[in-house]
This record gives C-alpha cells, sequence and structure tokens, in this order.
C-alpha cells in the first residue's frame, strides 16, 4: 500500500483546468487499490473542500514560496510517502528534492505551455529524476521528450477527462434559458487575457462577418469569460461589423456551463495554446459539435477530427468554419458516448491505474 | 526451420491506449510494403478482433510459397501470433524437445517453434534460442505484445510510441513511411552519428523512434511499452570468460570446436550457402570449415578494383588460391568507380540509416545475388573475438601509459586547447584528445574508433544540436556501460567495446540493410551466442595474431602460411578516394576522406528521406481524390 504526498498548485476548490486536472488525478490516485492515504497541500487558497474522496486530506494552503517548502519537506518527513506527486512543472524542482528525501518515487503531471519553451535546468532535471509523467496529451509528451532526456517508456499520457456533469440535456430550456431563439450559435469559452491571445476569439469574428445567416438563423457568436482583452475583443467586432451578433456572456458560472454548451449549435475555440483543451470534451460531452485548429493537444481532444472538427494549419479558418456550420448536425447521444468512452470517467480511472502498474 | 532464408520484414500497430483511435488499415500496409525488398514474395497481415492491433509481414520464400511458413502465423489454439525476422539455428532441437513434450507441429518453419516455445516457456524463452532474430508475439487473450532481438543485435527491430500507439517494424524508414510517426529530430542520433558514422542504438535520427537494443526484449500491454529488458549481455559474456581464462595449450582445440560448430549450425538449409571471401584469415577459414562440415559445392565470392589491381590491398590472387585449395568455385567480381556512382543513389535509398560504410557489403551481396545465392556465410566478427584489429594492442598500451595524468582533472581538456592554440592537430584532431580520453578504456575506444571528438562537433554541427545531443547521448556512459559488468582481461574489454559498438551498431546494421537490399541473407558463425560462450575464455589469453593463427588452422586443412602473416587491410573499397573525388576533395587522408563520405551520407540520406516524404504526400493526394 502505497502513501502519497501530492503537492499541487491548487486542486480542491480550485477553479480551471490545472485544478480540475489535480483532482481528477488525485480521485484516480484515491481510487486505487494500492494507495493508502493521500495528503494534499495546495499552494493557493480553495473556496470550498467539500467532497473529499476517501483516503484523501487536503491540508490548509501555503501560498509564501519559502512556507510552502518547509511545510512539503516536514510534511515528507513525517508523512514519509511513498509516492510524491507534483501537478505542475513549476514545482517539480521542489518535488523532486522532497521524494529523493525520502527515497520515494516522483510523478508530475505536465499539462501544455508549462513545457512548449525549455524548462530550466532544474526543471529539466526533476522531469529526468521522475519514475512517471504524466502528459496530457500526445502534443505535450513529445515536447517533454524534445527538451528533457526522459526513459521514453516513462512519459505517459493520460488524456484530460471530462466531469460527468457535462451531458446530453434538454436543449431547448437551454436556449431558452440563455434567451436563445433561433439564432445559429457558435460558442467560446476561455478567459480573455490579453497576454494570452491564442484562444482564436478574433479568427472566429473575422469568419463569421461574411456569414450573417445559415438557412435563415442569424449566426451568433456567444463569448462566455472575461478578462483584461474583452474591451480589444470588442473594438474587433465592431471593426468587422458583427457586433451586434457577438455576445459576451461574462464569466458564467460553472454550474450554468453545461446548459451553455447545450445551447450552442456549435463549440469554436480555435486556439493555438491549448496542451489538450478540456472545454472540447465538455462541449461534446454535452452533444454539442466542436471545432479546432490541429494544433498543440488539440489533435488529442479531437481525435484527429473524428470526434471534432480539426482544422489543419494550411486550410482558411474561415472555409472550415463555414463547413462546419453548414455540416449534417451530429447526434447528441451518440457524439456524448464517443466522448466518454474514450474520455470518460471510467476509461480516466482505467487508465490512469494500468500507467500506475508502470512504477513497480 | 523450412530451410528457405527467411528475409523479412515485419511490422505492427497497437492502440494500447484506451483514448487512443484505432490504427488505420492503410498505415499498416503501407509501412509492411515499405520493406518490399526485404520479402518481395509474399505479404500478411493479422488484426485482433477489435482491431486495436494490426501486424504486418512481407517474405521472401524460395522454396515453396503455399506451405504453412506464412506469416503473420497463428498458434492452433489461436491464443498467440508471431512475425518474424531471422534464423533459429537450432530449431531442429528445439523441435524434437518439444514434439517430444506433445506440442504437434503444422509446419517445418521455425516461427511456429516460436510460437509452441513462447506458450510453454513464456519470456523465458528467449534464453533457449541460438541465432539472428527479431520477433514479435501477441497474445490475443492477455493482450499484450513481446518483442524480442537477438544478443549481437544482427536483426533490426525499431519502435515508436506516441503515448497512444505503439508501432513496430524491422526499418526506420518503414515506419516513417507509414505517416503517422513524428519526424522531429533525435540530436543524439544526430551527434552519434557525427561522431561514430553510424547512428547509435538505442537511437534514430528520430526522437520518437528507437531500436529496441540488441539482447532485449519488451513488453508491451494496456499501460503501454514497459522499459526494455536485457536478457542477454555481451559484456558478462566476456566477463564470465575472463574470470575463468583457458589455458593456453588449449587455444586450437577450442577454437577448432567452437568454429566448426557453428559453422555447421550456420549451413543449415536446403538451399545452397555460398561464403564471402576476402584474403583474410577469417573468411578463409570459415570456407575451410565448411568443407570439414560436409558441405560439397561451395561458391565463394571476392570482390576486386580495378585501383587495387597490382598492389597489396588486391585480395583476388590470395582469394583464388584460398578457394583453390578447399575445391570452391570461385567467382571475382570487379567494381568498378562507374558502377560505384551508378549504385550510389541506390546505395543511399536501401541504407536505413546513414551510415559511413556499408559500400563493401553491398556490391559482395550484388555479386552473390547475381551469381544466383540467396544465402551467404560472412567473416564478419572474427576480429572482435579473436582480437584481430589493431585496438586490442593499442587501448591497453594508451590506457596504462595515460591513466595517471589523465585522472588530474582539467588537465586533458587544457593541454588540448594549449595544443590547438599553438596549431597542432590541424592534421589528425583526435590526437589533441590523447590525454582527455586515453586514461580510461571508454574513452581510448573513443579515440580510436571516433571519426571525430565532442570538441570538433561545432565544426559540423549548431551548437544547440551539440549540447543537447552530447547530454543525451551520454557518450562515454553508454561505452561503460557496454563494458559493464567490467571483463577482468584487457582483451575481453576491448573485445565487448568492438562487439557492442562498432559491431553492433556499424558492421552488422550494414550487412543487414545491404544484403537485404540484394534479397540475400547474410549469415554471421562468427557472431554466435555459443561460439562466443565457447570463446570468451579463450579471447584474454590471445597474444598478439594467435586468434587468427588458432582460426587459420581450424580446417582439417589449414590456410597457408602467406594468409596467416598478411598484414591486414579489411574488405577494403576505395570509397574515400571515389568519394573525395566526387566532392573534391584535394589529397585527402583516410580520416578526412571518410568524414567527407559522412557529410556525402548525411546529405544525401536528408534528401531521400525528403523525397520519399514528398511521393508519400502525392501519393496520399492520389488516393484521396
Amino acid at each position: 500500500m502505497s502513501r502519497v504526498l501530492a503537492l499541487v498548485t491548487d486542486a480542491y476548490g480550485g477553479q480551471g483546468g490545472i485544478a480540475q486536472a489535480a483532482r481528477d488525478v488525485i480521485g484516480g490516485l484515491a481510487s486505487n487499490d494500492a494507495v493508502e492515504a493521500i495528503d494534499v497541500l495546495p499552494r493557493h487558497a480553495p473556496h470550498e473542500t467539500s467532497n473529499l474522496p476517501n483516503k484523501v486530506r487536503q491540508h490548509s494552503p501555503e501560498s509564501g514560496r519559502i512556507s510552502f517548502v518547509v511545510k512539503a519537506l516536514r510534511s515528507a518527513v513525517t508523512k514519509r510517502p511513498d509516492w510524491v506527486f507534483c501537478n505542475h512543472l513549476y514545482m517539480a524542482p521542489l518535488a523532486a528534492i522532497v521524494a529523493t528525501l525520502v527515497r520515494a518515487k516522483l510523478i508530475v503531471q505536465l499539462h501544455g505551455i508549462e513545457i512548449w519553451k525549455e524548462p530550466s535546468p532544474a526543471q529539466r532535471k526533476s522531469l529526468e529524476r521522475a519514475n512517471l509523467i504524466l502528459c496530457v496529451s500526445r502534443d505535450t509528451r513529445a515536447r517533454a521528450l524534445t527538451h528533457c532526456d526522459l526513459t521514453p517508456e516513462r512519459a505517459v499520457v493520460v488524456n484530460n477527462t471530462v466531469d460527468p456533469r457535462f451531458a446530453p440535456g434538454d436543449r431547448a430550456s437551454a436556449r431558452a434559458k440563455f434567451g436563445l431563439r433561433t439564432e445559429f450559435v457558435i460558442l467560446i469559452v476561455g478567459r480573455l487575457d490579453a497576454k494570452e491571445r491564442y484562444k482564436g476569439h478574433d479568427l472566429i469574428i473575422q469568419a463569421i462577418a461574411d456569414l450573417p445567416s445559415f438557412e435563415e438563423r442569424p449566426v451568433v457568436f456567444l463569448i462566455a469569460g472575461d478578462g483584461d482583452d474583452r474591451k480589444r475583443i470588442q473594438h474587433v467586432a465592431e471593426a468587422a461589423g458583427v457586433a451586434d451578433r457577438t455576445v459576451f456572456l461574462g464569466l458564467v458560472p460553472n454550474s450554468d456551463l453545461p446548459d451553455l454548451y447545450r445551447a450552442a449549435d456549435l463549440f469554436a475555440l480555435p486556439s493555438t495554446g491549448e496542451g489538450f483543451g478540456i472545454v472540447y470534451l465538455e462541449a461534446m460531452a454535452c452533444g454539442t459539435p466542436s471545432l479546432g485548429l490541429a494544433a498543440g493537444g488539440v489533435s488529442d481532444a479531437l481525435a484527429n477530427g473524428e470526434l471534432g472538427v480539426l482544422v489543419a494549419p494550411d486550410v482558411e479558418f474561415a472555409l472550415a468554419l463555414r463547413d462546419a456550420i453548414t455540416s449534417r448536425p451530429v447526434d447528441p447521444v451518440q457524439l456524448s458516448a464517443e466522448v466518454l468512452a474514450r474520455y470518460g470517467a471510467n476509461s480516466f480511472t482505467r487508465r490512469l491505474a494500468s500507467v500506475l502498474e508502470l512504477m513497480h | 526451420m523450412d530451410g528457405a532464408p527467411d528475409m523479412c520484414g515485419l511490422n505492427g500497430i497497437y492502440a494500447y491506449n484506451v483514448s487512443a483511435s484505432l490504427p488505420d488499415r492503410r498505415e499498416l500496409i503501407a509501412t509492411r510494403d515499405a520493406m518490399a525488398a526485404r520479402g518481395p514474395d509474399g505479404a500478411g497481415e493479422w488484426w485482433s478482433e477489435d482491431r486495436r492491433l494490426g501486424l504486418g509481414h512481407r517474405r521472401l520464400s524460395i522454396i515453396d510459397l503455399s506451405e504453412g511458413g506464412s506469416q503473420p502465423m497463428t498458434s492452433v489454439c489461436g491464443r498467440y501470433v508471431v512475425v518474424f525476422n531471422g534464423e533459429i539455428y537450432n530449431y531442429p532441437g528445439i523441435r524434437i524437445e518439444l514434439e517430444r513434450q506433445g506440442y504437434a507441429f503444422q509446419t517445418h518453419s521455425d516461427t511456429e517453434a516460436l510460437l509452441h516455445l513462447y506458450a510453454r516457456d513464456g519470456r523465458d524463452m528467449v534464453h533457449r534460442l541460438r541465432g539472428m532474430f527479431a520477433f514479435v508475439i501477441w497474445d490475443n487473450e492477455a493482450r499484450t505484445a513481446f518483442l524480442a532481438r537477438d544478443p549481437y543485435g544482427i536483426k533490426p527491430l525499431y519502435t515508436a510510441n506516441d503515448g497512444w500507439t505503439f508501432r513496430f517494424a524491422s526499418q526506420v524508414k518503414a515506419l516513417l513511411a507509414g505517416g503517422k510517426v513524428s519526424r522531429d529530430p533525435e540530436p543524439a542520433g544526430i551527434v552519434g552519428f557525427q561522431i561514430w558514422g553510424s547512428v547509435p542504438e538505442p537511437f534514430t535520427l528520430y526522437r520518437d523512434i528507437r531500436a529496441l537494443p540488441a539482447g532485449h526484449t519488451q513488453w508491451v500491454d494496456e499501460a503501454g511499452p514497459r522499459e526494455p529488458k536485457p536478457y542477454a549481455s555481451i559484456a558478462q559474456m566476456f566477463a564470465d570468460g575472463a574470470a575463468h581464462p583457458a589455458p593456453c595449450d588449449e587455444i586450437n582445440a577450442r577454437v577448432r570446436s567452437a568454429a566448426l560448430d557453428s559453422v555447421s549450425a550456420h549451413l543449415l538449409a536446403d538451399v545452397e550457402v555460398g561464403v564471402f571471401l576476402s584474403a583474410g584469415v577469417d573468411s578463409g577459414a570459415l570456407l575451410g570449415l565448411m568443407r570439414d562440415a560436409g558441405q560439397k559445392k561451395i561458391r565463394a565470392i571476392t570482390l576486386a578494383f580495378q585501383e587495387f589491381q597490382g598492389t597489396p590491398e588486391d585480395e583476388a590472387p590470395l582469394a583464388a588460391q584460398i578457394a583453390a585449395q578447399y575445391g570452391a568455385e570461385h567467382i571475382v567480381r570487379t567494381v568498378s568507380e562507374a558502377e560505384f556512382q551508378a549504385d550510389l543513389p541506390l546505395i543511399m535509398s536501401a541504407m536505413d540509416q546513414p551510415s559511413i560504410d556499408g559500400v563493401n557489403t553491398w556490391f559482395v551481396a550484388k555479386a552473390a545475388r547475381e551469381a544466383g545465392l540467396k544465402v551467404a556465410l560472412s567473416g564478419l566478427g572474427g576480429d572482435e573475438i579473436l582480437a584481430g584489429y589493431p585496438s586490442f594492442r593499442d587501448l591497453p598500451r594508451w590506457v596504462s601509459l595515460l591513466r595517471i595524468p589523465a585522472a588530474v582533472p582539467g588537465l586533458g581538456v587544457a593541454a588540448r586547447k594549449v595544443l590547438s592554440g599553438l596549431g597542432f592537430g590541424s592534421n589528425n584532431p583526435k590526437a589533441l584528445g590523447l590525454l582527455e580520453y586515453g586514461g580510461t578504456y571508454a574513452g581510448s575506444y573513443l579515440l580510436r574508433r571516433g571519426l571525430m571528438l565532442p570538441h570538433d562537433l561545432r565544426n559540423v554541427l549548431d551548437p544547440k544540436t551539440t549540447a543537447s545531443g552530447l547530454r543525451r547521448l551520454g557518450l562515454l556512459d553508454r561505452l561503460r556501460a557496454s563494458i559493464t559488468p567490467m571483463p577482468a582481461s584487457a582483451l575481453s574489454r576491448v573485445a565487448a567495446l568492438e562487439s557492442a559498438n562498432y559491431m553492433r551498431n556499424q558492421l552488422l546494421r550494414d550487412a543487414d540493410w545491404a544484403g537485404m537490399a540484394h534479397s540475400l541473407e547474410i549469415r554471421t558463425p562468427l557472431v554466435d551466442i555459443n561460439l562466443l560462450k565457447a570463446l570468451s575464455p579463450v579471447t584474454p589469453v590471445l597474444k598478439l595474431g594467435a586468434g587468427k593463427r588458432a582460426l587459420a588452422s581450424a580446417p582439417v586443412t589449414k590456410l597457408p602460411l602467406t594468409i596467416v602473416d598478411r598484414p591486414k587491410t579489411g574488405f577494403g573499397v576505395p570509397t574515400g578516394r571515389w568519394i573525395a573525388e566526387l566532392s573534391s576533395v584535394p589529397n585527402a587522408s583516410k580520416g578526412a576522406a571518410s568524414r567527407a563520405w559522412a557529410r556525402e551520407v548525411v546529405e544525401q540520406h536528408v534528401v531521400a528521406v525528403d523525397r520519399e516524404r514528398k511521393s508519400e504526400i502525392v501519393v496520399e493526394e492520389v488516393a484521396t481524390t
């Protein structure tokens, strides 16, 4: 039976994809018979820490760098973990020291853009020391292998999974909830961060400028998410003459997201910076067709184009979007089932359990 | 064994990750058929019921295509499926043993023996095999794939894992031809090629493609591929031998008995087996031992070059003498520069990974094929096990001389920089590294065999590739690993270094692609695990030249002294000169010529790969329109 010390940015109670991914892995570990107990040390303050899985205990956060290091080392010595899990490259050097100190095996999770540039020597060495590197996509794994001298068999792909609350549902009532009537709805979900202008809002705005309607349904663009790039995007929409068809929803509460996906006819995220892209899974699990660019980890999320539309780099985006809009509607239930077969909770747990076998 | 040479290409795709897409049949076929030269006569494929695993195989069969030896081969119970490339020389004994235990054989092929052996012994089966092999066995019940490669690495096996799907094939180029494997570069492979003139395994020029190392097995299940596991170590066998050295008066008897046993085993075939004959001891002794083993008709192939006529490098006259002595039919094949130039594009395209050698094997295999031979013995490996190379003299000398000064930290690097600053070493850049590397066996082996040393790389590669390539390659660590456990004898250390590096990555790989390009099976009786076990106690006690003298006297009719005492020239080809002419390098020294050839090979290789990629795109476009 193994004891696990999890050094994480945030997990239970955290917002965003990284925290979600950490919860998924910790939950998967907790459901594994080989795991006895998991102590989670988060760096950031959680909003809520209820509903923790059995065997999991999340300690209070330590946002200070030094206090976190001290707490990590102290926990290592008192808890004597067999495995140290770390959910972010930035913390991997610390996790490597902790693991070495107590002769534990080291598991590091890699997401995406953190490994797109060359890691620091300390980060590289910590990955090279790791017994198992959980990569959220083939692309992330390839980049890790490029930058680090890894034993290839220790770098494994455990794709992100999708929460069961994303499922097909009543699409008509979902549309009504967001005040939608006959419009053809293109939805994007993501932060509007001026520093992360890779999500591709601009691409969609430009593309729908020449596409006012489809089968007499006005084509509208719903933008969920907020951030300091919002003003600029508004200007882009005005300049393109589609301000009246571009709707800024702001930050949509988590609980409303499934209905938002169900309300959309097409989920489009032409992003060039996704390590995987959980949002595609969320949309498709709700039965909504999805479109992304063949860049980064999106090829995994859209399964080489078998689950959604994967736009190749040499294809004009506006044409691809038009094709996606005019293509035959998909059966939401079937799409959702196909997504769950690959990325559902059962597949994720089975995959994680099988790669943990590599540690023995 | 059905006796027909098993010149084969094997491949497979396994979508092991639950999230992975199903393999594309077009990819399996494209990879398989990129190996058509390895097996032009037969092609097979097999798919698991859920189509998450596909196996492909190409076969050249000479005797009878209708017999049951075709592959992929499924066991009678349906549980196991195998794809196999190579020869199991102790197949008859294994078959008898298995039949006694009630295993029923449907065919006369050694392929079927692998299935039964796996069913009985599981992964331990590899310890029973004598031969050259690469195979993959799929267990349809456990849903696992078992890969294995022979201890010396005579037969190739490459793998590619992208985190979803595991692929394997006999050739790097075949994996690329499938169109789904990344072509991202592997700096360790690029740096390794510049240093050695061949790409050191497990690396290839591509990050995602690796060789299954010689003497290793690999296990693949739902979790993905496990780290390759060693089951046989050349260093270990030399170390075992060095721990129990043979008495000097037994050298000749041991060499004779081991070599005759190996040659006999390698003659197992029901097609004619020929021999490559140079003017050296190794191939001459093989010919004599073929006679002793009872082969009646023997044809021997010798290469000759106009440039060498009348010089000591011309092997034809002495080879003729040997052939006459053993009553072999002698075929002398003269190769001209014009033929070399004409064949160069073919050589480059047959070369699976870049190599600065193999041209000699290309032409001798071509000649054997022209003579209608399908199988030929080669004396490859004699220098390694019988201490024939100059390295057996030089390395121990350098190490004992330089051990103490080389141990002074920084002295070697400082000496190199000072001497280089003073202008020394412009003709022989490696000499500058003597103090830096000469103090250890690994280091002096690099000095002896390297085309260039790490500090010379800046002249040929960009700094980033150099730095990351050297780090990933772990040049000296890798060399040290090839003499771990360290044999107690100096000669055994050199033998292990030569066998697990130059011979494995260069000579054997060249023999594979150059032979396969002509659908000729090259067998190497002096690269044999039983021979190694028998002779590893002999290697440490060989005085200078004693190994070759022992081999020369192994046949009942001994080789003449003119052969034994002839200075070593190797199975030479004036390639260096021809290439130097091609790239107009004036008065090229041997080292400079091989460096020029290396550059030429890299350029040609990259061009060839590029061209293939373009033609693939065209094919895809045609297929989709």
